[in-house]
């Protein structure tokens, strides 16, 4: 799998245009985890804006706060880490956004069941 | 000087006491305020939500957040184990969110894909009724003026 995986890459090397070589080939660039993984973050905010159409009921308390807390936390953290990192700050920013809205359709539901209660 | 057997005099100490003064050490203190240790802490939540989800209802499973969990942490666990210097807590936290959203996709799979309507009706009047017992349990306990 991994030959298959270097011979792409040697072919793909050869059509980055000049100007972009830094960026393709830097140390946190797209041949590493650390690009794909803090852009696989964002798969997390469209599941997260493909269940904004979930009824409320059918929602995880513990799963969405969760994900607020974590969205909140991060984002703090990407800019205290040297060098600020501004992509894990825009996705954890959307993260905990989505996180909030879930919780607060979770907590307005919730209230409401009692009130009628 | 020799030591036999379990002797408190060996080199350093015992594991007990030696393993007592790491913590205490400037190296831990400043590691226990840093982000290294702080954001994957945050990261705990996920798992702990998702391993608190096991017991209720399959139908507050969402199917998409899961998988984009389940994928979400193996690419952090890789990040977790590359990053400089590595980050084992960071990697233990996606091991078990990986393990719990498995858990969940499963039981998720199971009741939409695998199990018919009447055994889910079942089910759902099952959590209907727990749901109900665990209201009046509490309207008991604390009675409304």
């Amino acid at each position: 799998m991994s030959a298959v995986y270097r011979a792409a890459i040697k072919v793909a090397d050869r059509f980055v245009p000049a100007k972009l070589q830094p960026l393709w080939n830097h140390e946190a660039g797209p041949k590493t985890i650390f690009f794909w993984a803090p852009t696989f973050k964002w798969a997390l905010v469209i599941a997260g804006i493909a269940d904004l159409r979930r009824p409320a009921e059918r929602l995880s308390l513990t799963q969405s706060t969760a994900l607020a807390a974590t969205g909140l936390i991060w984002s703090r953290y990407s800019m205290v880490i040297v060098p600020k990192n501004w992509n894990l700050f825009s996705v954890n920013i959307f993260v905990a956004a989505t996180g909030l809205y879930q919780l607060a359709r979770i907590v307005n539901y919730r209230r409401e069941l009692e009130a009628r209660n | 000087s020799s030591s036999s057997g379990h002797s408190r005099m060996s080199a350093g100490g015992n594991l007990f006491t030696r393993g007592l003064r790491y913590l205490a050490s400037k190296e831990f203190r400043s590691y226990l305020c840093s982000t290294h240790f702080w954001g994957p802490v945050a990261n705990w939540g996920l798992p702990l939500a998702a391993l608190a989800d096991v017991k209720k209802n399959p139908e507050m499973i969402s199917g998409k957040m899961t998988t984009a969990l389940f994928f979400y942490s193996m690419a952090f666990m890789r990040f977790a184990w590359r990053v400089q210097p590595r980050n084992m807590l960071l990697f233990a936290c996606h091991f078990t969110n990986d393990t719990a959203q498995l858990v969940q996709l499963c039981r998720f799979t199971d009741y939409w894909y695998v199990k018919d309507e009447a055994q889910r009706q079942q089910l759902r009047r099952q959590y209907e009724d727990a749901a109900g017992e665990a209201a009046a349990e509490v309207a008991v306990a604390e009675p409304k003026k």
